[in-house]
């Protein structure tokens, strides 16, 4: 068993449901493979650093799972039949960072949960008023600190030489 | 000194390297001007210090600092990155590269 990660761009053009089942059946082929899934990890929409395919932006995910070598193949065999995938990296990671990653990976899941509870068991009128919030752009920082991936997907939003 | 494939740019006219003669500036006119550089700060190699194992290809604004202008990557001598560090630093530029996190060049 090794620990890869996969980062993927995908077209921006996608609907949220193309893009959910993209990366559902992209899931499924780690898990069918016999490998476990650590983190589904959607890291936002950012500003590509240069245009592929005619496309300034792109929608990146990670995955980072654990199985046999043949998982890693399969799943970038199926990544350069779609059409919908700019570009994909496969990386092994050396043991110790793997470990550090998967625990990072764990901390973020939980994390997550922790708020979306949180966000559960807000009476309804609030979350009305912090969905109404996010749409008003006044607390541009709020938002921001809200959602995880919001910072990273920010910062590439200039683009270098753009001037 | 080429290790990592950059090519000194063609040498394109501009004025010929002054050796001192007439027309150019006379050597020493800054009296004491070595001195300036015997008080530089020692450079260090800031991975080192934080006891980084891994450079992580992800993480562009760690990247953009040994990224300058022209998008090649920062050169040891300057950074002062030591010769293990630089190799991981060069390897998660590629990778950040081919990701389209970081550019390859500016045009």
């Amino acid at each position: 068993m090794n620990t890869y990660e996969t980062v993927f761009i995908t077209v921006p053009t996608l609907t949220d449901d193309e893009e959910r089942t993209l990366v559902g059946s992209l899931a499924q082929v780690v898990t069918d493979g016999g490998g476990t899934l650590v983190a589904n990890d959607r890291m936002g929409r950012r500003r590509l650093a240069y245009v592929i395919r005619k496309c300034d932006d792109g929608i990146y995910t990670r995955f980072l799972y654990d199985s046999l070598p043949s998982v890693p193949k399969e799943l970038e065999r199926r990544i350069r039949i779609s059409d919908k995938v700019l570009r994909y990296l496969t990386v092994r990671l050396e043991v110790e960072w793997a470990v550090a990653a998967k625990e990072q990976a764990v901390k973020d899941a939980l994390a997550r949960a922790e708020a979306e509870a949180a966000r559960a068991m807000m009476p309804p009128e609030e979350i009305a008023k912090t969905d109404d919030d996010d749409g008003d752009d006044l607390d541009d920082e709020e938002a921001e600190a809200e959602d995880p991936g919001g910072s990273w997907a920010e910062a590439g939003s200039r683009r270098e030489g753009d001037s | 000194m080429n290790m990592d494939g950059e090519r000194k740019p063609p040498f394109r006219g501009g004025p010929p390297p002054s050796d001192g003669g007439p027309g150019g500036k006379p050597r020493g006119a800054r009296g004491g001007g070595r001195r300036r550089f015997l008080f530089r700060r020692r450079k260090y190699c800031k991975f080192c210090e934080d006891k980084t194992t891994w450079i992580d290809y992800k993480d562009v604004r760690t990247l953009q600092n040994y990224i300058p202008e022209r998008a090649k990557v920062l050169p040891r001598r300057i950074s002062g990155t030591c010769a293990g560090h630089q190799r991981q630093l060069m390897r998660a530029i590629k990778r950040a590269r081919m990701l389209a996190l970081v550019p390859f060049t500016t045009d």
